[in-house]
């Protein structure tokens, strides 16, 4: 018997098996670390140090969009030619949604604040919580998909984190190395999802038309 | 009939062959998928997997676009809304069944 529950999650994971997704979020994460890390860095009352919180916005507003700009020219250049061409449903999220994660993004939001106002000293946690945080946004990520690197992922943030606050690393400078770190993770993930998937996936032998006309 | 007996007589016949219900499923996941990517997730030789094609177009369910990719020709199919009904329909009778067996 078909099972369609199966192959539904299956054609979702599709989108992931060439690891081009994991490159360009590592990707979006050592520009963060990057940039935090200059931030760090840069002499105080500096021009780079002004021109560089200008950029803020710029770099958290654009790096996902480059991103999805990047991923998609890699996948028309890598996995369209060698499994097929592909666009996936873009589901926006329900006002219901929108306002659960608006809410829950506040609810953190405020709560570190209130902490790092009560205790200064908490700022050596920021790394920890960095990763504890994104540790449950990827954990719940890989439990939509069912991609078992994913999970490692999520371990991954949550372990270098800890990591990184355990080293006696915390504030600006623990953050931006958590970030690097993460990204790190990210990419060579990325990287040996690659090679595996083009060793899987040799680019087909150039033949006529492909559909239902060409036979 | 029993109920669940009569639930699988009145089941889509266009669906429920094992390649369409195949394809079907992959088509309403993806907003449209090339000849290629369904030839390698369905693993249907080219003939097999055009000749399903024509049957779920012939009953409406998809949509089949000649375009091209730069100079490549490209095949593309999506699932038109009468047959993403359908589909809903399907898995929603045939879960009912299978609750009932």
């Amino acid at each position: 018997m078909v099972d369609i529950e199966k192959i539904e999650k299956r054609t979702v994971q599709s989108f992931y098996e060439d690891g081009l997704f994991e490159i360009a979020l590592g990707a979006v994460f050592l520009l963060l670390g990057g940039y935090f890390f200059a931030q760090m860095t840069a002499p105080k009352g500096s021009t780079l140090e002004d021109v560089l919180s200008i950029l803020f916005v710029l770099v958290i507003g654009s790096s996902a969009f480059l991103a999805s700009r990047i991923l998609r020219f890699f996948k028309r250049r890598i996995t369209y030619p060698r499994t097929g061409y592909v666009t996936f449903k873009k589901k926006e999220p329900g006002t219901r949604r929108r306002i659960a994660t608006a809410v829950v993004a506040g609810i953190i939001g405020a709560s570190l604040a209130a902490l790092y106002s009560l205790s200064p000293s908490v700022k050596v946690l920021l790394p920890a919580l960095n990763g504890l945080l994104l540790a449950i946004a990827v954990l719940l990520f890989a439990n939509k998909i069912g991609l078992i690197r994913y999970y490692l992922l999520a371990a991954a943030s949550a372990v270098i984190g800890f990591a990184v606050t355990a080293a006696g690393i915390g504030d600006i400078k623990g953050v931006s190395l958590y970030y690097g770190l993460f990204g790190a993770a990210g990419v060579l993930s990325g990287l040996a999802t690659l090679v595996v998937y083009l060793r899987r996936s040799p680019r087909p032998a150039a033949a006529g038309p492909e559909g239902p006309d060409a036979h | 009939m029993p109920t669940d007996v009569r639930l699988l007589a009145d089941i889509d016949k266009v669906i429920h062959e094992p390649a369409r219900l195949g394809l079907t499923a992959i088509l309403s996941v993806v907003e449209s998928a090339d000849f290629l990517y369904l030839q390698r997730e369905t693993g249907l030789t080219k003939g097999n997997l055009s000749s399903h094609l024509a049957k779920l177009e012939e009953a409406g369910y998809v949509a089949i676009e000649k375009t091209y990719r730069g100079r490549v020709p490209l095949t593309l199919v999506r699932l038109t809304d009468a047959g993403a009904s359908a589909y809903k329909a399907y898995r929603a009778r045939f879960k009912k069944f299978l609750e009932r067996s």
